[in-house]
């Protein structure tokens, strides 16, 4: 093993591999910072550049690019709250109430170290874990995913400050809009009012540019002040704040980046769920829950470490299994068929120093996001503080094309422009917009694996998979967690007035 | 004798122009993209299998039809309807053409799917990228080891599937043409979703493309029962061919449907599309798929070609419809049955 790790190492530092690795993560920054181009089309886009060179240099360029778009899409859901992609969401709950409190080049920095130390944890505990990868990925199935998805539902509380009956009713909205187009289980069209465009339901990363990015705009637009006015909040904040925050809360970062790992393995199980898995992992286990939402920067780390070691879980099944986990996946098979590698078993016995290079350059690919990103970061910091005349139009455009750009309907667009609207009426009436994206993210999950638990194993499924039952325990006990604690602390202050009066 | 030589000379000038006619037709007809912008639109998003099969060739299509650009536009959703909607309304002029999978297009619409407003005999087909056979797998520890053994179950095949993709109906039509009963489990979320349910166990096998299974099956993984194909193949000996292995008054039904598998990445056009149009791409296909250009990008990056020219497939498909009589029920049962 020790072998292979070298070979692996050896692989990658030749001037053509480590070039190719620089300009897929500058070439997937760029993309990154594009609403609606993830880490999909960036490699799709390089595919046909990769025939003819050294196994490594491709694999470089391709991974390489991928992992630089994670950071990419958390750029301008901390500085816009304009998602990327589905997978940057988590970012815009804490990420942005720091840009507008000043202290954006703190998140930034987070962010970019909750990265790297989720792709470097990711990828020791990857390489720690392949002889158990192909036993975990076998014992998991939809009733387990059933579970995960639960679990993400509790975060909903956290986000009904003030009214759980308004938190509830915007989860619902959410659940309602994910159930548009055709079910995934009946195969009958939903709420589609026999609209061909409504067969393919509403895009979850167009809704989310509507609902946080467009809406962010047209308050912006009639209160006619920039994101962060430089006369009232003054960027206080500095790279290095950020960068010593994603290290002090290693704790965090660790059980995060395990989750990130976790979900990767779990081919159908997303990668805006596991932001949503993340930040519910990061409320629940926070003694100060009630800072979420309004800029704590512990909700930045968690999301970006989970992505960041998303990554390498992702590879496994494809590389276990020869069974691609996910689109991005799907292409990579493509470039291993080109370079003549046959993913399967064999692939962590025989073929293993090439999966030590991969498992390198996530780690290298990670340190040279990281450092770019650390080094841009006070150029970025200041966009927020453009006058809103100027920002206004610039945003709106990029949120629009961004819309297009996700499955090229123009109208898109439009949907955009109605949760815009939708996401103004509900942040003015105090609805949770996070309530609503999580009710979307997670409706399909539910109801699939739901579905598949029941037909497979019948109604009593939970005790034939003691996997899943001891996860609804855990779910149970994680969601009763912060109310046993308010309810604490509630009667220590009682006891205390009672005491002093 | 005047009037006879005035004929005469007539004729002899007229000569060269008559003969040169059919050259000149198709002259015309090989012109017919000359400097002009072909769009094709890729029924699937920018990742998936069409659209590198599309850009694979693209500029042979360029070369061959001498047009100024081919322009790739991806147009995914409904598993392709959405482009094919899109094309079933297009001017007939030859300048939009969609590429993509033929076969769900003509199962969906078979089957009454609510998405498909077109007809698709009366679709323009163009011709034939390539085509993968289909292969029914089971799981490597699965006690079925045949499709025997598939028969002899005491219960009903368990099979986990996308939703009404062209396995589900495939699968169908396998349960009614072969005797035995389908559980089909829908709700999974794709093809790497049902391979591990068939691995672990939970389902008891999947019908996928052969390369997509080609390595689950060389670990020990997946175990191939049956390959949904019209003709043997030297790459698979030993494996039942569907077409074979039914029983007699099955097999028009399932060589429809092995035939409809096979129709897979083709170029479409609009219906009543302009005939000197059809002719013009037709043969730059022709000539693009036997471009040496082409087949050694092929074989480079391991993305095999099987052309199949245009005339023929839309004879493939007029003959198909005599045969959709017997497929249409069983699609339209197998819906129902999950619904």
């Amino acid at each position: 093993m020790i072998e292979a790790i070298v070979a692996g190492l050896a692989a990658l530092l030749t001037p053509q591999a480590l070039l190719f690795m620089l300009i897929g993560v500058v070439y997937g920054l760029v993309i990154g910072i594009l609403p609606g181009l993830g880490g999909v089309v960036a490699m799709a886009l390089l595919l046909p550049f990769t025939y003819g060179f050294e196994t490594a240099a491709t694999l470089a360029l391709l991974l390489g690019a991928h992992i630089a778009t994670i950071w990419g899409d958390s750029v301008t859901s901390i500085l816009f709250s304009v998602p990327g992609s589905a997978k940057g969401l988590a970012l815009c709950f804490d990420g942005y109430p720091m840009t507008k409190q000043g202290q954006a080049k703190r998140a930034l920095a987070a962010s970019a170290t909750g990265a790297l130390l989720g792709g470097v944890i990711g990828a020791i505990f990857l390489a720690l874990c392949i002889p158990l990868i192909r036993p975990v990925i076998l014992a998991l199935g939809p009733s387990e995913y059933l579970m995960m998805a639960l679990w993400g539902l509790t975060v909903i509380a956290t986000f009904s400050e003030g009214s759980l009956m308004k938190g509830l009713t915007a989860s619902v909205l959410g659940v309602l809009v994910a159930f548009v187009g055709m079910d995934v289980v009946t195969a009958t069209p939903r709420f589609t009012f026999g609209t061909e465009f409504l067969m393919e339901g509403i895009s979850f990363p167009v809704a989310m540019i509507g609902l946080f990015a467009v809406s962010e705009m047209m308050k912006l637009a009639i209160k006619g002040t920039p994101i962060v006015d430089r006369s009232l909040v003054r960027e206080e904040s500095t790279v290095w704040q950020g960068v010593r925050d994603g290290f002090s809360h290693w704790w965090l970062v660790v059980r995060s980046s395990l989750l990130g790992l976790w979900i990767g393995v779990l081919p159908g199980v997303g990668a805006s769920v596991a932001g949503l898995a993340a930040y519910a992992q990061a409320v629940q286990t926070s003694k100060t829950p009630e800072r979420f939402g309004k800029g704590a920067v512990e909700g930045v780390i968690a999301p970006d470490a989970t992505m960041g070691a998303n990554e390498g879980g992702g590879l496994m099944p494809t590389l276990a299994f020869g069974i691609p986990g996910g689109e991005s996946m799907a292409i990579l098979l493509v470039a291993f068929i080109g370079l003549g590698v046959v993913p399967g078993p064999d692939m962590l016995t025989k073929n293993l120093d090439l999966v030590f290079s991969m498992v390198w350059i996530i780690v290298i690919g990670n340190i040279m996001v990281t450092l770019i990103g650390l080094g841009i970061t006070p150029w970025l910091a200041r966009l927020p503080s453009l006058q809103a005349n100027l920002m206004v139009p610039i945003v709106l455009a990029v949120c629009f094309v961004g819309a297009y750009a996700t499955r090229g309907h123009i109208e898109d667009v439009l949907v955009a422009a109605v949760f815009g609207v939708v996401g103004y009426l509900m942040d003015k009436y105090r609805y949770s917009r996070a309530n609503f994206v999580i009710g979307m993210v997670l409706a399909v999950m539910i109801e699939r694996n739901l579905h598949i638990s029941l037909t497979l194993y019948g109604n009593d499924f939970l005790l034939e998979r003691p996997i899943a039952l001891a996860m609804l325990a855990f779910v149970v006990v994680t969601a009763a967690l912060p109310f046993v604690r308010n309810w604490r602390r509630k009667k220590r202050a009682l006891a205390a007035g009672a005491a002093s009066s | 004798m005047k009037e006879t030589r005035r004929k005469l000379m007539l004729a002899g000038a007229m000569a060269p122009v008559v003969m040169s006619m059919p050259g000149r037709a198709l002259a015309q007809a090989g012109d017919y993209y000359k400097d002009k912008i072909i769009i094709i639109n890729v029924a699937g998003g920018a990742s998936g299998g069409h659209t590198r099969y599309a850009r694979l060739l693209q500029p042979y299509l360029q070369k061959h039809t001498g047009a100024r650009e081919v322009r790739i536009v991806n147009m995914p959703g409904g598993g392709g309807l959405k482009a094919a909607n899109h094309i079933w309304r297009a001017k007939p002029n030859g300048m939009e053409i969609f590429f993509g999978n033929a076969s769900t297009l003509i199962l969906a619409s078979l089957a009454g799917s609510p998405g498909a407003t077109f007809d698709p005999t009366k679709f323009t087909f163009l011709g034939r990228a390539t085509s993968e056979p289909r292969v029914l797998a089971v799981g490597g520890k699965s006690a079925i080891k045949s499709i025997q053994d598939v028969q002899k179950l005491k219960r009903p095949f368990v099979y986990p599937s996308q939703g009404t993709d062209e396995d589900f109906y495939t699968m169908a039509v396998l349960s009614d043409a072969l005797g035995f009963k389908v559980k089909a489990v829908t709700g999974y979320e794709g093809n790497a979703d049902t391979a591990l349910a068939v691995i672990k166990g939970d389902g008891d096998g999947h019908i996928t493309g052969w390369s997509e299974s080609r390595g689950p099956i060389l670990a020990g993984d997946k175990h191939p029962v049956l390959m949904v194909t019209s003709a043997p193949s030297p790459d698979y000996p030993n494996i039942p061919i569907v077409t074979e292995f039914a029983p007699q008054a099955k097999r028009e039904m399932v060589r429809a449907m092995a035939t409809v598998l096979e129709t897979h990445r083709s170029y479409i056009g609009p219906p009543g599309m302009d005939a000197q149009a059809v002719a013009a791409f037709r043969a730059a296909l022709n000539a693009a798929m036997k471009d040496p250009g082409l087949l050694e990008e092929s074989k480079k990056g391991n993305r095999p070609v099987a052309p199949l020219d245009g005339a023929l497939q839309q004879k493939q498909i007029a003959e198909l419809t005599k045969a959709s009589a017997s497929l249409s029920p069983v699609l339209k049962a197998a819906v129902k049955a999950i619904q």
